[in-house]
């Protein structure tokens, strides 16, 4: 006991009680007293003298107590008794452990036995042997024959496994629990973790209410007999009205100390939970625990309403069921949190799919899945770019707001990195939420990041406004005055009671407290992905951008050069004019020469940048007919170079924009033929079928090295090549390797244009050159449809 | 500050202008400068090439330099021009009708000591050409001329 302790030493319920403001003091473990309906004997190991029995022991022994004790155990149970009980002695364990050791009759002083079959158990607690004795035979042995447990287990493991929901679970344990024990009403108790209890099941006589749901405060099973449950299997009370018997004495005169009574089926009950049965009209009862990872997870608790025999077998029998339950409980729960899960990832995915769309997380159940489907909340709210979206009960928008700072400092202030916060008592951390403490007692939030307008999500509990079936109101603990003054009475109804429990919200469960924390992960990860895909866009926006520019200045430069000579030109002819010189034809010429090359420039500006705007006419096009019109353009030029036209083979036919190969190929049949200072030109144009059997149709997006079935082109000549350190310089728009007069001039737009055009047709185009000698210019061109949707994507605006 | 004297023969300017009728405006600017100068022309970069290396940091008072060449560009031949110890610290003037910065950056980012934009108005075009050569004739201190270890003697 621990200092402060007001109740005396050694204690008795039966002389001392209880008094209201130390009932969590209780010493239970202790009580000094047993129930009526059987003996105690405390023994010495050592010599099995006994040391303490029960005031009641005459009853049985014949004996008045002061004679029992310091009998030996032979003398008080006979020598064959004796003989059984000294092997489960030598055999068994027995520390804390109570084991069956005999039925037998108690000899008489007076010769022969008593006639009443006792049932003895023995057990060690605190170096002490006690051996408890109760009268067998009180009614049938309950399940089958003794000890059939196999199909009582089997039975009953099958049925657990076989429940879907914890609410089933419950209730296939409540219902086994009243068949093995046959009392009136059989339940399954479950501590909430505010120790608070609710009736998850029960099974009942057929006339008894079902007290299912009720829900209990946790001072009704007060932490000294929630910590024996933790310790013993079961717990009887065939009458919780019976007298009580003392020990005596009642310190043991070997350890000094009151009798450990833990353990004892026969231990004395409170006189506070007797009391409380009282008012409920239970006159017996039956108690398991159920213990989930050693913890008290809740109990069986059966009742009678009258006072019931409870032998040996039949305890052994409900113990096992509770030891069955508590294997199975956290089986049952996680196939609870795993259904609950599966339901919440389902939810959130669904609300993340339409979130892909446009980036807003839907709150509200219509048209589709949104967030309040998911975990269980009486509100939702997001906070998306400081827009506010709710659904169900929430606080205003102004309350919110002043909330989300409040919670977006205290998750960056959070020592973990989850950056997720939940509270059943939103107003006691966060006073102005006593505000609105009926929409929002339980808040769940989590943010995206630490900055100060990241995505904050946040799920709302209303206070416990649920109304739980309270049995009894907790807050009014009717006080009687007895014997020894004000004394705690139980509560004398259990008529309904509409209780809220001001500012508590039900409690967020570790499964959606994790859910939240995965949804926060599946969010940022969609918005890096858009952020990433952004910043993708970004770059190919900044690079066309980058283009336009270089273009824009490409084009001023080249078309201010015609410009420049124009005003010049006409400057001096001015001042010719002024000064009465006669007109220079000359002047007039460069003047007509520089407005037609300033055209040329225009057109092919125009030309170059409608190339990349137009889309492509897919047709499949037989390419030899192509090329001869190509060269029938040329015309004149090709005849004035005598130069010759090789073509090795028919060439193919293509899937292709015919006009636009047409100027490809003009385009590099007439810069062969262009530069070119052999006496005998020639240029050769053919084709080479890139071919792989194990090869399927090319993919739209693949590049030309991927598909296998493009057709290679090639344009060969024998002229002046282009040299490796102008590589570069070679499709740029306007740029000429040589002078503006230099091998018949030109735009410089040529080969530009027909780079753009092939690559319309996700083609590709190079050269292979060598200075003096030649070039070829090669190009490939897709031999089936490629994807036209790629194509006609750039429709001009 | 006027240059030394000795310096005369120095007056030459390299052109390096593919565009006859730019290089045209050029002549008329040297033609009417109150001081004769010797323009040498090169029509592309290796012509300039050339001729800068047969004697260019002797002959050559500074060089004009367009950007847009038929071959090389104009950029790629100065930032090549640069890399020559002989030839490093020839004054490169760029007269070109890019008007593009990045361009201009560029040009001043290899080594080039000004950067004019030829407009379209010939009068200023010519205005602009003057002042280049006023200035860089007359009120320029060159660099000095470089030994380099055998030098053949190219009578101008």
């Amino acid at each position: 006991m621990t200092a402060g302790n007001r109740l005396p030493v050694p204690y008795s319920i039966k002389r001392h009680g209880i008094s209201l403001s130390n009932c969590d003091d209780e010493p239970v473990q202790t009580p000094g007293c047993i129930q009526a309906h059987g003996l105690l004997l405390a023994l010495r190991p050592a010599d099995l003298v006994v040391t303490q029995a029960s005031e009641n022991c005459e009853r049985w022994t014949a004996l008045p107590v002061d004679q029992v004790l310091g009998k030996t155990l032979s003398q008080l149970v006979g020598e064959a008794a004796a003989h059984s009980i000294q092997r489960v002695i030598s055999t068994q364990a027995l520390d804390g452990n109570p084991c069956y050791a005999v039925t037998a009759r108690l000899p008489q002083p007076a010769g022969g036995t008593s006639t009443v079959d006792m049932d003895m158990t023995v057990h060690l607690a605190d170096g002490v042997l006690l051996l408890e004795m109760e009268p067998s035979g009180r009614g049938p042995p309950v399940v089958g024959q003794d000890g059939d447990y196999f199909s009582m287990v089997r039975k009953t493991i099958g049925r657990l496994k076989s429940t879907q929901s914890l609410a089933e679970f419950c209730e296939v344990v409540a219902h086994e629990a009243r068949s093995i024990t046959g009392l009136d009403r059989s339940m399954v108790y479950y501590f909430h973790a505010d120790d608070s209890g609710e009736v998850m099941a029960d099974a009942r006589r057929e006339d008894l209410p079902s007290w299912r749901g009720l829900r209990y405060p946790a001072a009704d099973i007060p932490r000294p007999a929630r910590e024996i449950f933790k310790k013993i299997g079961v717990r009887p009370l065939p009458d919780a009205q019976g007298e009580l018997c003392e020990m005596v004495p009642l310190l043991n005169p070997d350890t000094q100390r009151p009798l450990e009574m833990t353990h004892c089926a026969l231990r004395g009950a409170s006189v506070m939970y007797t009391e409380y049965l009282q008012n409920m009209g239970v006159a017996a009862t039956l108690t398991m625990p159920i213990l989930r990872d050693g913890a008290l997870w809740g109990l069986i608790a059966c009742h009678h309403y009258t006072p019931k025999a409870l032998p040996y077998p039949l305890r052994s029998a409900a113990e096992f069921l509770a030891q069955i339950t508590s294997l199975e409980i956290a089986q049952a729960e996680l196939r609870e949190h795993l259904q609950y899960r599966l339901h919440l990832d389902a939810v959130h995915l669904a609300v993340l799919a339409r979130a892909a769309g446009d980036g807003e997380l839907s709150v509200a159940s219509q048209p589709a899945p949104g967030l309040l489907d998911g975990i269980r909340a009486d509100g939702v709210a997001v906070c998306q770019s400081g827009l506010w979206l709710t659904a169900g009960l929430t606080p205003d928008e102004q309350q919110l707001v002043l909330l989300a700072v409040w919670l977006r400092e205290r998750i960056d202030q959070a020592p973990d990195r989850l950056l997720t916060f939940s509270t059943d008592g939103l107003a006691a951390v966060y006073p102005p939420a006593s505000a609105y403490a009926a929409l929002a007692s339980g808040v769940l939030a989590t943010v995206l990041s630490r900055h100060a307008d990241s995505t904050l999500i946040l799920w709302f509990r209303g206070e416990q406004m649920q109304t739980f079936n309270w049995a009894g109101n907790p807050q009014e603990k009717p006080t009687a005055v007895g014997p020894q003054g004000p004394r705690l009475t139980p509560r004398r109804s259990f008529d309904l009671w509409q209780e809220q429990v001001r500012g508590r919200s039900p409690h967020w469960k570790k499964v959606e407290i994790e859910a939240a924390q995965k949804l926060r992960r599946m969010v940022m990860e969609q918005v890096v992905q858009r952020a990433e895909r952004l910043a993708e866009a970004n770059v190919q926006l900044a690079s066309s951008n980058a283009e336009l520019d270089a273009f824009a200045y490409v084009a001023g430069h080249d078309l201010k050069e015609p410009l420049r000579g124009i005003n010049k030109y006409v400057h001096r002819l001015l001042e010719d004019a002024k000064a009465g010189r006669p007109q220079d034809a000359d002047r007039l010429e460069w003047l007509l020469r520089l407005t037609v090359r300033m055209d040329t420039l225009i057109d092919a500006l125009l030309h170059y940048s409608r190339v990349g705007r137009l889309s492509l006419d897919y047709t499949d096009t037989d390419l030899g007919p192509v090329l001869a019109e190509a060269v029938e353009m040329l015309g004149a030029r090709l005849a004035e170079s005598r130069a010759e036209l090789r073509v090795p083979r028919p060439l193919p036919v293509a899937s292709c924009d015919r006009v636009r190969v047409r100027e490809v190929f003009s385009n590099l049949v007439s810069n062969a033929v262009k530069y070119n200072d052999k006496d005998q030109p020639w240029v050769e144009v053919g084709y080479i079928l890139v071919q792989d059997a194990s090869a399927a149709r090319p993919r739209p997006d693949s590049t030309p090295d991927e598909a296998r079935d493009d057709t290679l082109f090639y344009v060969r000549d024998n002229g002046i090549g282009i040299e490796d350190r102008h590589q570069d310089r070679v499709f740029a728009i306007f740029k000429r390797l040589h002078a503006q007069d230099a091998f018949g001039g030109g735009s410089g737009a040529g080969l530009t244009i027909a780079r753009k055009m092939v690559e319309q047709h996700k083609g590709r185009i190079w050269f292979d050159s060598q200075s003096g000698l030649g070039t070829t210019f090669y190009f490939t061109l897709p031999g089936k449809h490629p994807a036209k949707g790629a194509a006609h994507a750039q429709r001009p605006g | 500050m006027r240059n030394d004297p000795v310096d005369a023969e120095r007056r030459a300017v390299l052109v390096v202008e593919d565009s006859d009728d730019d290089f045209d405006t050029v002549v008329e600017a040297a033609g009417r400068a109150p001081v004769p100068i010797r323009l040498v022309r090169a029509a592309n970069a290796d012509i300039a090439q050339e001729l800068l290396t047969l004697d260019g940091s002797s002959l050559f008072a500074f060089m004009l330099l367009d950007y847009n060449l038929p071959g090389l560009d104009g950029l790629t031949f100065l930032q090549q021009v640069r890399r020559n110890p002989l030839l490093a610290g020839m004054p490169a003037v760029i007269f070109t009708s890019s008007a593009n910065p990045y361009e201009r950056d560029a040009f001043y980012g290899a080594g080039a000591n000004a950067y004019h934009v030829k407009q379209v108005q010939h009068s200023d075009c010519l205005r602009t050409v003057d002042a280049i050569f006023e200035y860089w004739l007359n009120r320029v201190a060159l660099p000095g001329r470089p030994a380099p270890p055998s030098r053949q003697q190219r009578s101008p």
